[in-house]
Parts: structure tokens; C-alpha cells; sequence
């Protein structure tokens, strides 16, 4: 069993702040980005020929990984949040590895990053994943129980919605549910 | 203390099934991204949310167990998920400060 003090790698400089959603009024591309500031802002901003429009936002945060053994501390900046195997659509190639591996022990998870500046995807470095799988592994209590982060390697990005990415959205509702 | 003492302690619902586990202490949160960043392996998680992302979160920290609070139940598909997941849920009808109370009185710390 393994213990926090027993732990190489840690989460650090944890920044709160929310998941800014726009798009781009004039070429219809969509991008997300963090913001920090106390108030986010909503305003439409141009930025060369995008015309960037507000379009949603969700409470989420960023944060580091320090290896404790190398003291290097690795930024994690470019990463939206995680997706849970089972919240990706049944037929997907993500739900369907994730089931097989859920039946051996192993809990999969996409790891989805923000867009590039320009609205493309972008797709998590494999030193970044490595990290954060040795993290989220690190802090594993249940014998035999195993988490693997994967990057996006599914297009996931592209058939999800943000309500199905590990972030505050859609959260703050108390109506009450159908059971 | 195993789940199961804390179950009857403070008259929570399954509704999913138990594996009764060892907690080690009590995350009360009803944030997605605070369980990740804050909860601790083998912690009890008192929240009032039963949106699916509560069970995937609490899975990657490795939370022991969840309390629902204020009445509210989880559809059959979170059900399924966290059983799955082998997370078990329970419902109540206190608050999570009433909840809180009475962990602490039950002697959880």
C-alpha cells in the first residue's frame, strides 16, 4: 500500500480558474482556453482574421507535476482535462479498449488538451502523459488498481462534449434530477 | 473504520452494492476538479452531485466511497458506473453538514 509520504511524484502550483469556450464568428473554428483572472471575460476580441466570440465557460484547473526524486517540476498547461472511458460513446474506440481494460484491473482515461491558437487540435506529448499516469498511479491505494492516461489518440476531442470532459461544466444546477 | 460500521452509524442507503471498505478520512466537495486536485486515496467523498463525472473522478483519486446528500439519488447509469468502478454510494436525506456531524461523533477524523 503506498502512502503519500512514499509518493515520487506530486501535484503542485495548482492554479484555479475556469475553461474559457469561443468561437470564431467569421470561419465558425472553436477553441477553449484556461483563464485565471478573478472575472473572466465575455467580451467578442479580434485577433488577426478570427473574430472570437464568448461561448461558455466551466470551473476548472491547471497544475504541475514535480518528480520529488529529480526536483524537475513539469507544467501541465496545454491539458483540458481528462475523459473517462465510460463517459465516451459506446460504440468509440476509447469505451470499447477502456471495458476490456476495466475487466483486467485498468481504469483508462483520454487526456484531451486545449486547441492550438489557430483552433486546430493538439494532442498531449508522451513525456506529459508518462507524467501524468505516473502521478494519478503513485497516489493508488487499492491493491491491484491501475489507472492508464492516454493522449488523445482517439479523436475523442472532436465526438465529446464538454459536459463529458472531467471539468466543472454544467455542474452548478440543483434542479432536481429524473431518476 | 469500514463502511459498512459507518453505514449503520449514520442510517445511510446503499444503492449501489457496498465493498466495504476501509476509510481513511473525508473529502466533502461538489466540484469535479477539487476531488482531483484535493481528495486523498481512501477518502470518504460527502457531496451532493451524482453527475457521472463525480464517479470518474473519484475512481482516478481512488476515493473509498461516496455519500449523497440532501435525498438526491443517481440514475441507473451512474449507479452502474460506480459499481463498476467498485465505488459503492450511499444516500441520505441529511445535509452535508448534518453528515459531517455525525462522522465526526462516529469518531472519524
Amino acid at each position: 500500500m503506498a502512502s503519500e509520504a512514499q509518493t515520487r511524484y506530486k501535484m503542485v502550483n495548482v492554479r484555479t480558474g475556469h475553461v474559457i469556450m469561443e468561437h470564431d464568428v467569421l470561419s465558425h473554428a472553436a477553441r477553449s482556453y484556461f483563464c485565471d483572472e478573478p472575472i473572466p471575460p465575455r467580451e467578442d476580441y479580434r485577433e488577426g482574421e478570427h473574430r472570437w466570440r464568448y461561448a461558455g465557460m466551466a470551473q476548472s484547473f491547471q497544475f504541475d507535476i514535480l518528480d520529488e526524486r529529480t526536483g524537475v517540476t513539469v507544467p501541465l498547461r496545454e491539458m483540458l482535462g481528462l475523459v473517462y472511458y465510460a463517459n465516451a460513446k459506446p460504440d468509440s474506440t476509447l469505451h470499447r479498449l477502456g471495458t476490456v481494460a476495466h475487466e483486467n484491473g485498468i481504469s483508462v482515461y483520454a487526456a484531451v488538451a486545449y486547441e492550438n491558437p489557430d483552433g486546430s487540435v493538439r494532442v498531449l506529448d508522451g513525456e506529459k502523459v508518462r507524467l501524468l499516469n505516473a502521478l494519478f498511479n503513485d497516489r493508488l491505494h487499492t491493491p491491484g488498481k491501475k489507472v492508464l492516461i492516454l493522449p488523445d489518440l482517439f479523436d475523442i476531442y472532436r465526438t465529446v462534449s464538454y459536459g463529458d470532459i472531467m471539468i466543472d461544466f454544467g455542474l452548478s444546477s440543483m434542479e432536481p434530477d429524473e431518476v | 473504520m469500514k463502511l459498512s460500521v459507518l453505514a449503520e452509524k449514520l442510517a445511510l442507503k446503499p444503492v449501489t452494492e457496498m465493498f466495504d471498505k476501509e476509510i481513511s478520512g473525508v473529502y466533502i466537495s461538489d466540484m469535479v476538479s477539487d476531488v482531483i486536485a484535493n481528495a486523498k486515496p481512501g477518502d470518504l467523498l460527502v457531496t451532493v452531485q451524482i453527475h457521472n463525472n463525480v464517479i470518474a473522478a473519484a475512481n482516478l483519486v481512488d476515493i473509498a466511497g461516496i455519500v449523497v446528500t440532501q435525498g438526491k439519488l443517481p440514475s441507473e447509469d451512474v449507479r452502474k458506473m460506480a459499481e463498476k468502478a467498485q465505488i459503492p454510494i450511499f444516500s441520505t436525506d441529511l445535509s452535508r453538514w448534518q453528515v459531517t456531524t455525525m462522522l465526526y461523533e462516529a469518531g472519524v477524523r
